[in-house]
């Protein structure tokens, strides 16, 4: 398509113009963390400017507590959502089968939830079995919300999966293990990495679901918005800061895995 | 190539139907493949060879009927038990894994050693013409098409199957690497003496490679035989059609060697070849003239046959040309003749001889 | 072979195998998602502040919310996701289609820009509108430095809860928009122009139609979505508008009335699902996500 310059500058000031809002409140944030007083109040002076409370985020055993409950629950949930994501994916994209149709709507059913509402469902559900909530129901809640979209994402890489080589290796010989292991994990591998990354980075930020289902234990964001809400400190949007550059870092390592699998898919001639 | 034609049936294809639902892919058809011969299955689109050709390696079972392999029944093994093998048209070479593993593949499967594994991957490589030294360790990915071939081919040959079955592998490949390749599976299959059995639908394609050739049509198979057997004395008009541009007329008999030409309008009163049996009056029948048969008449030179006739349009085919002539309005022939005995003259008499026509039924 | 070996074998297709990768995900789906709502929905017709499920039923809490001003807040709810997917859909129309047609490598920088914020806590994001909005905020301290203007808080209001729940469902209205908009081949749109169409004609009669699919989507997802919002009235809104999602929470934690909150539950779900149902009917998503056309 004929795109005259004009144009192009326009649309990316448009662009521009859309992130700088977006990124507006992460910029107050940080600008909020490294503010020594106690009460936040702008412009505050250059003298006042510290990273006090970025040392006191990283050295409070209670955060380190709050991140280690985060993170335990984000690795299972990853964990999880995976290998069940897997296997729901080759029923989503891979065989034919008689209730694929309906399958496929299904799955999608529990991201078009509510999640406060799943969330006081999985509580009530777990009172009635006499299961105290903790850390690893969480474990539960995310899992139910995230497996739908890993499937989704190995589905993506298993469309893309030419039936043939299958058939291929049966033909020649090999058995339905041997096909799993030596034909479809590998090829579907890049899709499982960026399923795992989006999966702890999901559970990471997840407050909705954490907030019914983890109990007595306490993710991370949960303390964030009680902290928000009542008590603030700077040492608050420190934390979120801390947060968001964890985030970050796990999206850039999700982007190298996608180009390079990108990459690889490009140098076949005739990828279909 | 003919000590193939007195060989052992291999594979025996005894009253096969696939029915799909309602649909009848196969319509109980029965054939052999016999020990080391080049045998092709040729059908338009929708003919239902690969469906068959799906039933003959297990990636489907048919509905009815038997397949016998060195006379055992094989309907159940699945395509990991049979000792056949198929190379793909999508080829299904393995991405993530580079030649030499795509090759040892299959004897990787079986648990043969790494050596083992080498050493024949080595062998099969350099007997495709591709040279170990480079292309072991190469990815698939960066192969071309004509490499990815051999590729292939040389992973099914390390299976060491009893059948080679190949499902129409060169159809994306462009026409002059094509026909190299046509000659090179030919001769590799003359050096191996092992079985092939290929998938095309360019009658062509089949001509140049096989021993012979089954022709299928809607799930049944309209003809079987040897290149020049079917080039020789098509069965009936769709195989006549399937073999390229022919011109096919329809004719009603009219007893003896008479019949009429039915041309849309008035029909042409024509004389018929010698026939083994002479045709019931009323019938109606194909005419069969191939385009190099018909030629144009000088003025006072006789034919069995000859029609005044209008040239509509010229083609050149190189060292040949091709007429498109109208006989009357709505009714035309196609015409080759050599370079040499063009006619420059808008309106021409056509004539053929009596024994280069063919009558088949429609 | 005895006769029924081979009839076993046969059920091993493609068809068993479907069936058997489904179940891990179909087994958590009954554990982890239906036997939770069920258990919502029968609690609803349990008899008020009780906290034990094997009651006999009664009708008593739907009575309470169709007497009491629940359906406000249900309005409430409905009114503010319409205005979002209304708002979104204006916003990221342009945005999406620059994406898709006309940016190349600063698309995928968009992309991953826009959705690293679907990965940070939208509690944290919120929050840093507030210190943006509050008095002596980011906002309101640059005002009075630079323009010498003294504003008041712009916190908790209706557009500010607008703003922000525009701000959190962004990512949901613009990545499925450009997936619909790349699917508008480029010759169709180029041989509209050909045939003499102004870009308002071609807008109007090749790119909405054809992206329609990802709208359709966008919108769904970002209306349920912000129709369960919790946060964005609580965290900038300030109690000033109360949504169906806060008033459940409230019967839950609050209250204490189970009951009561499980019948407000069961009548939201029975809403969105209608909502969603109605909408998924209408497209094919395979068309939108697989490669395969038809099948």
């Amino acid at each position: 398509m004929i795109v005259t310059r004009t144009q192009k500058a326009g649309f990316s000031l448009y662009a521009g113009l859309v992130l700088l809002v977006f990124y507006f409140p992460v910029l107050c944030i940080i600008v909020a963390s490294l503010s020594k007083r106690r009460f936040f109040s702008f412009p505050y002076p250059v003298e006042d400017m510290t990273i006090k409370w970025y040392s006191d985020a990283l050295q409070s055993p209670q955060i380190a507590d709050f991140v280690g409950v985060s993170l335990r629950i984000g690795a299972l949930t990853a964990f999880c959502s995976v290998v069940i994501g897997f296997f729901s994916a080759l029923a989503y994209a891979r065989y034919r089968w008689r209730g694929r149709q309906t399958f496929q709507r299904l799955v999608l059913l529990p991201l078009f939830f509510p999640q406060s509402v799943l969330g006081l469902a999985l509580l009530m559900w777990f009172s009635f079995l006499h299961i105290t909530p903790a850390w690893w129901t969480a474990v539960i809640a995310h899992t139910v919300w995230i497996t739908p979209i890993t499937t989704l994402i190995i589905s993506i890489q298993a469309y893309g999966l030419d039936e043939s080589l299958e058939e291929a290796a049966r033909d020649l010989g090999a058995t339905r293990g041997q096909i799993l292991r030596k034909i479809t994990i590998p090829l579907l591998m890049p899709g499982m990495i960026s399923a795992t990354c989006f999966a702890v980075l999901l559970s990471w930020g997840n407050f909705a679901l954490s907030l019914f289902t983890t109990g007595a234990d306490s993710a991370l964001p949960e303390w964030l918005y009680a902290r928000m809400t009542s008590g603030y400190q700077p040492i608050v949007p420190a934390v979120g800061v801390l947060s968001v550059i964890v985030a970050v870092f796990l999206v850039l390592v999700l982007f190298g895995i996608v180009s390079w699998s990108n990459r690889k898919s490009r140098r076949a001639p005739s990828a279909h | 190539m003919d000590d193939s034609a007195n060989a052992a049936p291999i594979l025996e294809v005894a009253n096969i139907t696939k029915r799909f639902d309602k649909f009848v892919a196969v319509n109980d058809v029965s054939f052999e493949i016999r020990d080391g011969e080049f045998f092709t299955l040729v059908g338009p689109s929708g003919s239902g060879k690969t469906t068959l050709l799906r039933m003959l390696v297990g990636m489907e079972k048919p509905t009815s009927g038997e397949l016998r392999l060195r006379g055992k029944v094989i309907n159940d093994l699945p395509p990991n038990r049979r000792p056949t093998c198929m190379v793909f048209q999508s080829l299904a070479l393995f991405p993530h894994m580079t030649v030499g593993k795509n090759v040892e593949f299959p004897l990787s499967i079986r648990g043969a050693s790494e050596s083992d594994r080498r050493t024949r991957a080595w062998e099969l490589l350099k007997a495709l013409h591709l040279d170990p030294n480079r292309y072991y360790n190469k990815n698939v990915t960066q192969c071309s098409g004509g490499e990815r071939q051999r590729v292939a081919l040389a992973r099914a040959l390390a299976y060491d199957p009893d059948i080679l079955f190949f499902d129409e592998p060169l159809s994306a490949i462009d026409a002059r690497l094509r026909k190299v390749l046509q000659k090179e599976l030919k001769d590799i299959q003359r050096t191996t003496k092992k079985t092939f059995c290929y998938v095309t639908h360019s009658l062509e394609e089949a001509m140049v490679m096989s021993d012979r050739v089954a022709i299928l049509r809607a799930g049944v198979i309209e003809q079987i035989g040897t290149p020049d057997q079917i080039y020789g004395s098509p069965k009936n008009a769709f195989v006549a059609e399937f073999m390229g541009e022919v011109n096919l007329l329809d004719i009603t008999a009219l007893g003896g060697s008479a019949a009429d030409w039915e041309t849309g309008r008035k029909p042409i009163p024509i004389t018929l070849p010698t026939l083994p049996a002479p045709l019931e009056p009323g019938t109606k029948h194909k005419l069969l003239i191939r385009p190099e048969s018909l030629r144009f008449l000088a003025p006072g030179e006789t034919a069995g046959n000859a029609v005044p006739v209008r040239i509509l349009n010229e083609f050149s085919l190189g060292s040949r040309i091709q007429y498109h002539v109208e006989i009357i309005p709505g009714c035309t022939l196609t015409v080759e003749r050599l370079r040499e005995e063009r006619t420059a003259d808008a309106n021409a008499t056509l004539g053929w001889e009596l024994a280069d026509s063919q009558v088949l039924e429609s | 072979m005895s006769a029924s070996a081979p009839k076993k074998k046969r059920s091993l297709g493609p068809g068993f195998f479907g069936s058997l990768s489904a179940s891990p995900f179909a087994l958590l789906m009954v554990f982890g998602f239906v036997a939770p709502l069920l258990c919502v929905v029968w609690f609803g017709f349990m008899p008020p502040k009780t906290f034990e499920l094997l009651q006999a039923p009664t009708l008593v809490n739907y009575q309470t919310i169709f007497e009491q001003t629940y359906f406000k807040s249900i309005l409430w709810s409905l009114g503010l996701a319409s205005l979002t997917v209304m708002i979104l859909l204006v916003i990221c129309y342009p945005l999406a289609f620059a994406m898709a047609k006309i940016f190349k490598g600063g698309a995928s920088f968009v992309t991953y820009a826009i959705a690293t914020s679907l990965f940070v806590s939208e509690n944290i994001r919120l929050f840093g509108w507030v210190i943006g909005f509050m008095k002596n905020g980011v906002v309101g301290g640059t005002l009075a430095k630079v323009f010498n203007i003294q504003i008041d808080s712009l916190l908790y209001n209706v557009p500010v809860i607008i703003l922000g729940m525009v701000y959190v469902y962004l990512p949901f209205m613009l990545f499925p928009l450009t997936l619909g908009i790349k699917m508008v081949p480029d010759p169709v749109r180029e041989a509209a122009f050909d045939l003499g169409a102004s870009r308002w004609q071609v807008f109007k009669k090749i790119d909405l139609p054809l992206s329609m699919p990802g709208m359709l989507i966008g919108s769904l997802l970002v209306f349920v979505l912000s129709v369960g919002a919790i946060s964005e009235a609580k965290i900038l809104g300030g109690q000033k508008v109360v949504t169906i999602a806060s008033d459940i929470e409230s019967e839950f934690t609050y209250a204490q009335n189970w009951p009561l909150g499980s019948a407000l539950s069961t009548l939201f779900i029975a809403l969105t699902t209608v909502v969603v149902f109605f909408a998924l009917g209408r497209f094919d998503l395979e068309k939108l996500l697989g490669k395969k056309s038809s099948e």
